[in-house]
């Protein structure tokens, strides 16, 4: 029973499997992108360049890794590991097959708001430890759009939890048995998708990471497995708010009823999953590559001054609408 | 009180020791090098030297003091959800979004947060 509880954490539904779903997100989002640039993306290393994320994560891997001078050791170190750890923790609580997850808790959702917000500082931290010129001034911005979008993002995921009157990812996923919450709070959802958009520093909202402007952002001065790691754990992170998003707004793996025997329901489960979690990731692709970068400035106003109104109004028509 | 599944302490544990041992394995593959010298200095791309860090204005720390009392509100609110009734969530809401949404674009409007 252990057994197959770490085999489940570790390989499946678990840790090995987001990660392959991670390198196919960066795959799908590379030939999304090509596609509409009126370019090819990535053609060789497999079937249509599907394996060429892996090819770039283990040829960096192979490169060498080199410490700045002035860098923190310590956190130079342990920090990518550390960083890779927050969306590989927080995708145990996602249900899969049902509405159970691998791991589960009565306030998972809380746990998994303090895995976002670990995530972002400790990308700042990397930032900071790294010690350099762009790095520096890219954790500035980091940490300044963190306070723009971290609050309605918190705001969004705690509508569903209203609507479900649960803080447990799997309560929230039971609760849609009847109808998604995305019907009930659109503008959570489009929220949620926003600020996720600037969790993953993706356009509009790539500020810290401008190539154009500050060089690689706080990644400049990370080279071979550091900088695999963290390339990776971006991806996770791709897919682990994607996961989050299909659970809170659109039932999780929750859809028809074709079996009466429960291990084929999970496994058709399990692909309703699978097919949700790429369409929110195939919307973002989207979204991401349409958009152009914004100010620092301008990115912040448009949180503080829309996105978390607009937050809070549906979470207040929510409560109100379920009076009682 | 409600059991708690071990798993919820010991799989976040398993995957940071797991994570941990597989970054130090892999890294036998590739070189480290560290030490001093042009090589090891902070990349310029170019430009002159510019600061090593980055100068902040002080708007940045009153920004900051803000997100915190709404992170706590955020939190907050997010524990409401097992009240009885939907009135004192509602009620909090609306007085804290208020107060705290008429300060931020009061803060935005006269210029305070510039970067």
């Amino acid at each position: 029973m252990i057994a197959t509880q770490i085999a489940e954490i570790l390989l499946f539904p678990g840790l090995t499997f987001f990660v392959w779903v991670a390198f196919l997100f960066d795959w799908l989002d590379r030939k999304t992108s090509a596609r509409m640039q009126s370019r090819v993306g990535p053609l060789v290393a497999g079937p249509s360049g599907v394996l060429q994320p892996v090819a770039d994560f283990f040829k960096l891997i192979s490169k060498e890794e080199i410490i700045p001078e002035f860098a923190d050791k310590f956190i130079f170190f342990l920090g990518p590991p550390l960083f890779f750890a927050a969306p590989a923790i927080g995708i145990i609580f996602i249900p899969v097959f049902g509405t159970a997850a691998i791991v589960s808790n009565e306030y998972d959702l809380l746990f998994v708001l303090f895995i976002i917000a670990f995530s972002a500082l400790m990308a700042a931290f990397l930032g900071y430890a790294a010690a350099g010129r762009w790095s520096t001034i890219a954790m500035g911005r980091l940490i300044v759009q963190y306070t723009g979008y971290e609050i309605p993002l918190i705001i969004a995921l705690i509508t569903p939890a209203v609507l479900a009157h649960s803080l447990s990812i799997g309560g929230i996923v039971l609760a849609q048995q009847s109808m998604w919450y995305i019907a009930y709070a659109p503008l959570s959802f489009m929220v949620f998708i926003v600020s996720a958009l600037a969790e993953l520093e993706k356009p509009p909202f790539d500020i810290p990471s401008a190539k154009t402007e500050i060089v690689g952002g706080w990644m400049t001065e990370f080279s071979g497995r550091p900088l695999a790691y963290i390339k990776l754990t971006k991806n996770l992170s791709y897919a682990f708010l994607s996961a989050l998003a299909v659970s809170l707004f659109l039932g999780g793996p929750l859809g028809p009823v074709l079996f009466s025997d429960a291990i084929l329901q999970a496994s058709l489960n399990f692909i309703y999953f699978v097919a949700k979690l790429f369409v929110v990731g195939f919307v973002i692709f989207v979204i991401r590559t349409a958009l152009a970068r914004i100010k620092i400035d301008q990115a912040v106003r448009f949180f503080w001054m829309i996105i978390t109104p607009v937050s809070l109004i549906q979470l207040a028509f929510i409560m109100l609408v379920w009076w009682k | 009180m409600p059991s708690l599944d071990p798993f919820v302490i010991a799989g976040p544990i398993l995957i940071v020791v797991a994570d941990i041992i597989v970054y130090v394995a892999v890294g036998k593959i590739g070189t480290k090098s560290s030490g001093t010298g042009n090589k090891y200095q902070p990349f310029t791309g170019g430009e002159e030297q510019i600061p090593a860090r980055g100068t902040y204005q002080s708007e940045l720390f009153v920004f900051a003091a803000l997100f915190m009392v709404v992170e706590a509100f955020a939190l907050i609110l997010a524990g409401s959800f097992a009240s009885p009734t939907n009135l004192y969530p509602l009620l909090f809401l609306a007085g804290g979004g208020g107060v705290i949404l008429v300060i931020t674009w009061w803060l935005m409007l006269v210029g305070g947060v510039r970067f």
